[in-house]
């Protein structure tokens, strides 16, 4: 695995501004666990979930598919049923998806929302933004981490902000940041 | 120590720490004690014990009532239940980890050859991917 870097966060601190000292915080992540976010979320009473969705890709859904993916991504993402994310942790996932399978993925996740969960994601400010194939985690409540992957997931297509923000069904965009690269840094918040 | 040509199929209890090189499947139940599996180890069994140190393969729950370490030869994918947790660079997990203390201390209660691998109240949450063939 290569070597992580850092990266600060504006947004990162605002995923658990809510979260009470000694409270129980539920995490979705997608992605592959990394040692760095494990040992940030050790230091909370927590419950996270691992599901690498990147591993799955490319993933791509159309009319005649959507049946199929529902149930495969039903299967994927099978918790206890009274498990409710207080943290949705996507990372770059939504540049691969296409709308259709963006759309099935929040349906399969969304009983396990509630009111207040809040989403953090990466989009492009402009859909000419290059590719720059990180693995992400979490190394403080400010840092985000990040280490290149060893190759690059197939069917990179990122969507513009807005139609991002249109897709996002279960979501409501609360804040975004602009930064170096292009990249867009996203806070959202459940709107069930 | 479980050499690398043994085969379990069973209940693995005791009152000692275990080295695991060989291919267990079942139960394995350490309280209070070290579960190490070794780079060969290939373990399809839940694991209840004090500390586990895996450096090989694991399908199954495990829970630890101090820490799981994962090190970057470890390949687990199951549910960890856990005060501590760590994964070391190159660590493969796949699967829920639940630091939560109310939940360790529901856990304390020994497994049985009755219960077959991942047989925790909480599934896999994420069974093998194969979303390709859509």
């Amino acid at each position: 695995m290569q070597k992580s870097s850092r990266q600060p966060s504006k947004l990162l601190p605002s995923l658990f501004k809510h979260i009470d000292e000694g409270e129980l915080i539920t995490v979705f992540h997608v992605g592959p666990a990394l040692p760095e976010t494990v040992d940030f979320f050790s230091n909370y009473r927590c419950k996270l979930h691992f599901v690498d969705l990147f591993s799955a890709l490319p993933i791509v859904c159309n009319e005649d598919t959507t049946a199929l993916l529902e149930q495969q991504l039903a299967q994927v993402l099978t918790f206890p049923s009274d498990t409710r994310f207080d943290v949705c942790l996507f990372w770059d996932l939504f540049n691969y998806l296409n709308s259709d399978t963006i759309g099935v993925l929040l349906t399969a996740l969304r009983p396990h929302l509630k009111d207040n969960s809040l989403a953090h994601a990466f989009s492009v400010h402009n859909l000419k933004t290059r590719h720059n194939s990180h693995l992400y985690g979490i190394q403080q409540l400010d840092v985000l981490s990040f280490r290149h992957r060893l190759a690059a997931p197939p069917g990179y297509a990122p969507h513009s902000q807005n139609t991002l923000k249109q897709l996002l069904h279960c979501f409501k965009l609360e804040r975004s940041v602009l930064l170096a690269d292009s990249r867009l840094e996203l806070l959202l918040h459940a709107s069930l | 120590m479980i050499g690398s040509s043994i085969i379990i199929k069973g209940e693995v209890t005791g009152d000692e720490d275990i080295l695991i090189e060989g291919r267990v499947e079942g139960v394995i139940n350490l309280n209070g004690n070290q579960v190490s599996i070794g780079e060969s180890g290939d373990v399809s069994a839940d694991i209840q014990a004090n500390v586990i140190k895996i450096d090989g393969t694991v399908t199954g729950d495990i829970c630890a009532s101090e820490k799981v370490v994962i090190s970057k030869s470890g390949n687990v994918s199951g549910n960890i239940v856990a005060p501590r947790v760590m994964l070391e660079d190159g660590a493969i997990f796949k699967g829920s980890i639940d630091m939560d203390p109310a939940s360790i201390a529901s856990k304390e209660a020994p497994l049985t050859s009755q219960q077959p691998a991942n047989s925790a109240a909480t599934p896999m949450t994420s069974p093998g991917l194969d979303l390709k063939s859509v």
